[in-house]
């Protein structure tokens, strides 16, 4: 097994995708890593809504200093796509994440189980592993 | 002779405030209204595709989910992408739409056909709806006819990469694949180095362009670019993923094109099909329903030989250096492809 360089995990500002983006951040300190924070840009995030990439930045600043991490090993990278395929491209070039990590809803979740979730998706399609913070780990 | 087929998504389907919206079929047929042509239009009815029809570019577990999905009432299927209880059946009547298209070229042998429908469908994948699209119905309508031996040109034209067009047909040599398209820009991909899998080599072709871009360009990187692998590829059916989201009024992208654009570019793209009756647009994305208006207009006259120019054609924007570029980025991969694959052949 390659040694933990660099962890990517998505972010679309929900708390979901929060307590991943803590994990990732834990994780990465314990195994020394770079942690590269991917956000998807949608068609419609493209056209209208600038700013939310912005409000996503200052959140991962924040968590990144709420976790202790050196902030040199954290990346913001906005992505087009959506949020599964960045995801996987996340683990080839030019990212070449070594693990990916994701909240159990949040960012391109289906309002039903029936056509799985981003999640389910990246498991099935992702060249690296894949981890799945479950909802409702913070704070255990 | 041009055949409609359609139009259907002028109702069904509604996101309520989605720029893929039902207005976009009204402002469609007004663009063929603005043409006059009288007798020299014919509309197809539309029957919904068949499970045999989409299975043949669709798992059936994800058009099963699908429309469990649309039956339980539907929502999000990612950022962008939405399915109401309705959608299921809006879907499949686009790409039955797609399908009625093709036949009704074979029957007469004549004539050029615009599948007006809606949701589009190219960055649809096999197993995942995307970016407004739930069926690939462009991909439908090649599948349904390589399943004959036809051998299919699709150009794609949206100012989005056909990410999905592209994976259906990633492998496949009775498929050539081009498209141009803004970059960067959702969905990412749409590399000059993506050729195509193993026993498809070349029969992929992209051409990224700069923000900015022009007609001017745009038609230099079809005639540039794509042409060599057009004429190697000899198809007997040309396929356009006829999206109009490249004009520069559009909402969702950066591209320049007037109309005017759009009827050079038909012009263009109707010289690859081998003989009249061979030639089909499938609408997919323009968000600006003045400019699809009129985008539509312009390119169903030119490929009718009526000079309709709402809008005079663009040039001098940037990205002849990027053109060059992908020429050479695709021509290095092809040749590299090449010698990795030696006993690959590429089938005609
Ligand atoms: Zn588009």
């Amino acid at each position: 097994m390659r040694p933990l360089q660099t962890i990517a995990v998505g972010f679309d500002g929900s708390l979901d995708a929060e307590a991943a983006v803590r994990w990732a951040f834990e994780l990465a300190s314990q195994v020394d890593a770079d942690v590269v924070v991917i956000h998807a840009v949608g068609l419609l995030e493209y056209a209208a809504h600038r700013g939310v990439a912005v409000e996503l930045e200052k959140t991962v600043e924040r968590l990144a200093r709420e976790a202790g991490i050196d902030s040199a090993r954290v990346h913001w990278n906005l992505a087009d796509g959506d949020p599964c395929s960045v995801l996987i491209r996340a683990g080839v070039g030019p990212v070449a994440a070594d693990l990916l990590v994701v909240g159990s809803r949040g960012q391109g979740a289906h309002a039903g189980l029936l056509l799985g979730s981003t999640s389910h998706e990246l498991a099935e399609h992702a060249a690296v592993p894949v981890v799945i913070v479950p909802t409702g780990r913070e704070g255990q | 002779m041009l055949i409609v087929s359609g139009p259907t998504g002028g109702s069904e389907h509604d996101g309520g405030g989605h720029p893929e919206r039902p207005a976009r079929i009204s402002a469609v047929m007004e663009g063929i209204d603005d043409l006059h042509l009288g007798t020299d239009v014919q509309i197809v009815v539309p029957h919904v595709a068949n499970l045999a029809q989409m299975a043949r570019v669709h798992d059936t577990a994800y058009l099963n989910e699908l429309a469990a999905f649309c039956k339980a009432g539907g929502g999000q299927l990612d950022p962008d992408t939405y399915a109401m209880v309705d959608s299921w059946s809006a879907a499949r009547r686009a790409a039955g739409a797609g399908l009625a298209a093709v036949d009704a070229l074979r029957q007469r042998d004549d004539g050029v056909a615009f599948v007006v429908a809606r949701p589009p469908g190219h960055h649809a994948l096999r197993d995942r709806a995307m970016g407004f699209c739930l069926l690939n119905n462009i991909a439908i309508s090649a599948a349904a006819l390589t399943a004959d031996d036809e051998r299919v040109l699709i150009i794609d034209w949206d100012v989005h990469h056909g990410n999905g067009t592209q994976a259906i047909f990633w492998d496949d040599p009775k498929v050539l694949y081009v498209s141009t398209h803004q970059w960067p820009l959702f969905p990412g991909s749409g590399t000059a180095q993506e050729i195509g899998g193993p026993h498809a080599l070349g029969r992929t072709v992209n051409i990224p362009l700069p923000a900015g871009a022009t007609g001017d360009v745009v038609r230099r990187a079809i005639g540039e670019v794509a042409l060599p692998a057009i004429d190697d590829f000899d198809p007997t059916w040309v396929l356009i993923s006829a999206g109009f989201d490249a004009h520069r009024a559009d909402p969702l992208a950066n591209l320049a094109l007037s109309s005017g654009d759009f009827a050079e570019l038909a012009t263009m793209v109707a010289g690859f099909a081998p003989r009249p009756g061979r030639l089909v647009l499938f609408l997919e994305g323009g968000y600006d329903v003045g400019a699809l208006r009129m985008s539509v207009a312009a390119t169903l006259g030119a490929l009718l030989g009526d000079s309709y120019h709402p809008e005079d054609s663009t040039c001098g924007g940037p990205g002849t250096e990027m053109v060059h570029q992908a020429r050479a980025e695709w021509d290095e991969a092809f040749h590299r492809a090449r010698l990795l694959n030696p006993s690959e052949r590429r089938v005609r």
